[in-house]
């Protein structure tokens, strides 16, 4: 019976370390999906994401869960300039520019936001902290609840903007065919910049979530996320926003399993070692069709 | 016309080689500080891991996860000349080629992976290495508090630094010369078949596989070679040698150098040690990743071939200018 207790809360901590994994990976699903470019700095919006939340909510002392619109309104900015001025000259060049101009970007984001915020750990406390509502017989962080709940409510958001609005057609019409998109009309550097955005407005969101659950964050600490985002969309399929829900899920329940069984430092090892098992396995990922 | 371009170019690069090389060899004379010998020593030593790294883009494959044979290098050759006593001069060797061991097992996952899956899984291999170091293997690295690696000269002898620095020189050298003569070799033409066009390689009779392999191995093994060589000089090695920094900063050299030119490395190494350890003198310390990021960014949309790149592009814009004309005086 203990056993089985564990096991749930494990899969519960990985449920919400999931829920973080899945908005920042479907951001990154949408950036490829329409314009076939691997952000690799990706984490770094999290990460300003995540000092945005904690900066407001230090000023104003309003509810944390709020500022998650205002951070991810503010990533959508952010996020637009950093297409058109980087990303848009290297479209088309070599894949491997993409992951070069990421280290750029990269150096740029973290030590910036060294130079604002200082670059120790902090963490924030959120209103509902100790709060908790059994479930059966476990006991949860009212937060993780919020934080679920929300991760839900933006992907019904973004699944109706894609499938509803005109915008959203456009942008699946893109990312299904480039050219395509251009002959029927569509200005597909406009949809670019707004798919840019929104990817960067689900990991600012994600920023958010990570912040008001307590975690402690520093401006480095965006890098290990988004590789394991990249990783989960590499096993769900590069551009399958369902895949990236699943593989985001198994991933964070797998990593808590780990950290659990085997100790917490194997965390970030285990999930890399699942990756490397799967590409070895088929090289271009478990649902994915060939990169190229 | 051509012909004679070439020659000129080659001339220039030979007297710029030799000339590069006389400054290394006086520079602890012209400035006698031992600061900016410390320096220097550095530069030559991340010569060498940007050319290693250079060489495996060579080949076609970009690793984000280059610290990892940095690490296992210096690692290595440190708890071989701390067991057995051996010289730190010998032991780079031994501990070098644990890296290119490792490497090989690291290749054989990668050989059928390209791009964004390369550089993920040789990101993740990085991470894995540190998490064995600090878990199973701390009984031996010292966990996360790291170990006292043997310097490569005892500080009694008198100017041990110098005599470092000009071994140090001498290795860069032989790493360098050695480069050369793969990428001038058969090997080398296979490695730029592959990059090019596998499928090609491949109906011309290489084995991409087997070539793969080898410029792994190779990369690793003078990746530790770096590794060992800055950790005897430091005199202690930590778990954070296995960081996403020290993965990033050869992608960083040679980029900004020119990718894929034996030149690249080492014109990227210099320019970055130079604005790196100036911007220092007016105390920027995370200003300064902002400034190499930028100038990263703009190298790459700009200058894709990187720095050594610069006279060509002025030639050719040059004589675009005058081709132009002409043609314009010809219509009218």
């Amino acid at each position: 019976m203990a056993e089985l207790e564990v096991l749930l809360q494990v899969l519960f901590w990985g449920l919400y370390a999931g829920c973080i994994y899945i908005l920042l990976a479907t951001g990154l699903n949408i950036i490829f999906g329409v314009m076939k470019v691997v952000n690799f700095a990706h984490g770094e919006f999290l990460m300003v994401g995540a000092y945005i939340t904690a900066t407001v909510f230090f000023l104003s002392g309003i509810n944390p869960y709020a500022i998650i619109f205002l951070s991810m309104l503010a990533l959508i900015g952010i996020g637009a300039v950093v297409e058109r001025l980087c990303f848009r000259p290297i479209l088309g060049t070599s894949k491997l520019n993409e992951i070069f101009l990421s280290i750029g970007l990269i150096y740029i984001f973290t030590n910036s936001a060294a130079i604002i915020w200082g670059d120790e750990w902090q963490s924030i406390k959120s209103p509902y902290a100790g709060i908790t509502i059994p479930i059966g017989s476990l006991t949860v962080p009212f937060d993780y609840i919020i934080i679920m709940v929300v991760t839900a409510a933006i992907l019904c958001a973004l699944y109706l903007f894609l499938k509803k609005t005109k915008t959203g057609r456009e942008m699946r019409a893109t990312s299904q065919n480039r050219k395509g998109a251009m002959l029927v009309g569509i200005n597909v550097e406009r949809i670019d910049i707004i798919s840019f955005g929104i990817g960067c407005a689900l990991a600012a969101a994600a920023g958010t979530l990570w912040v008001v659950s307590g975690q402690v964050f520093n401006p480095y600490m965006g890098s290990i996320p988004a590789v394991k985002a990249f990783a989960i969309i590499i096993l769900g399929g590069l551009g399958s926003i369902p895949g990236a829900i699943v593989g985001g899920l198994l991933y964070g329940i797998a990593e808590n399993g780990a950290a659990y069984y085997v100790g917490g430092i194997w965390k970030d090892a285990v999930s890399f070692i699942i990756l490397i098992i799967v590409l070895v396995i088929r090289p271009t990922g478990l649902f994915g069709e060939s990169g190229d | 016309m051509a012909m004679d371009l070439n020659l000129k170019r080659d001339t220039l690069v030979r007297y710029g080689t030799l000339a590069v090389i006389g400054i290394a060899v006086v520079a602890p004379f012209l400035s006698g500080n031992l600061y900016i010998i410390n320096v220097i020593t550095l530069m030559l030593i991340f010569i060498i891991f940007a050319s290693a790294w250079n060489l495996l883009a060579y080949s076609g494959q970009g690793s984000l996860g280059h610290a990892a044979f940095f690490g296992i290098g210096a690692y290595a050759s440190t708890l071989i000349a701390a067991k057995s006593g051996i010289s730190p001069y010998v032991t780079i060797f031994l501990g070098a080629a644990v890296a290119a061991f490792i490497g090989i097992l690291i290749g054989l996952t990668c050989v059928r992976l390209k791009e964004w899956f390369l550089a993920m899984v040789t990101f993740g291999f990085a991470i894995i290495v540190q998490t064995i170091t600090v878990s199973l293997l701390t009984p031996i690295t010292g966990g996360w508090d790291g170990i006292a690696s043997p310097r490569l000269l005892s500080p009694d002898i008198y100017g041990y630094q110098l005599i470092e620095y000009y071994s140090i020189l001498a290795i860069t050298i032989a790493c360098i010369v050695f480069i050369y003569y793969v990428i001038r070799s058969r090997v080398g033409l296979a490695f730029s078949a592959i990059r090019e066009n596998e499928l090609e390689a491949r109906a011309a009779g290489i084995d991409p596989v087997k070539y793969r392999l080898l410029a792994f191995a190779l990369s690793a093994y003078l990746a530790g070679v770096a590794g060992a060589l800055e950790i005897h000089h430091i005199g202690y090695i930590t778990p954070e040698i296995f960081g996403v920094d020290l993965s990033f900063w050869p992608v960083t050299y040679v980029i900004l150098g020119g990718l894929g030119t034996l030149a690249g490395p080492i014109v990227g190494t210099v320019v970055l040690t130079i604005i790196w350890d100036g911007l220092k003198l007016f105390g920027l310390t995370f200003g300064r990743y902002i400034i190499v990021g930028v100038l990263l960014i703009l190298v790459i949309i700009f200058l894709p071939k990187g720095l050594v790149d610069i006279p060509t592009t002025i030639q050719k814009r040059w004589k675009q200018d005058t081709k132009g004309k002409n043609q314009y005086d010809l219509k009218d």
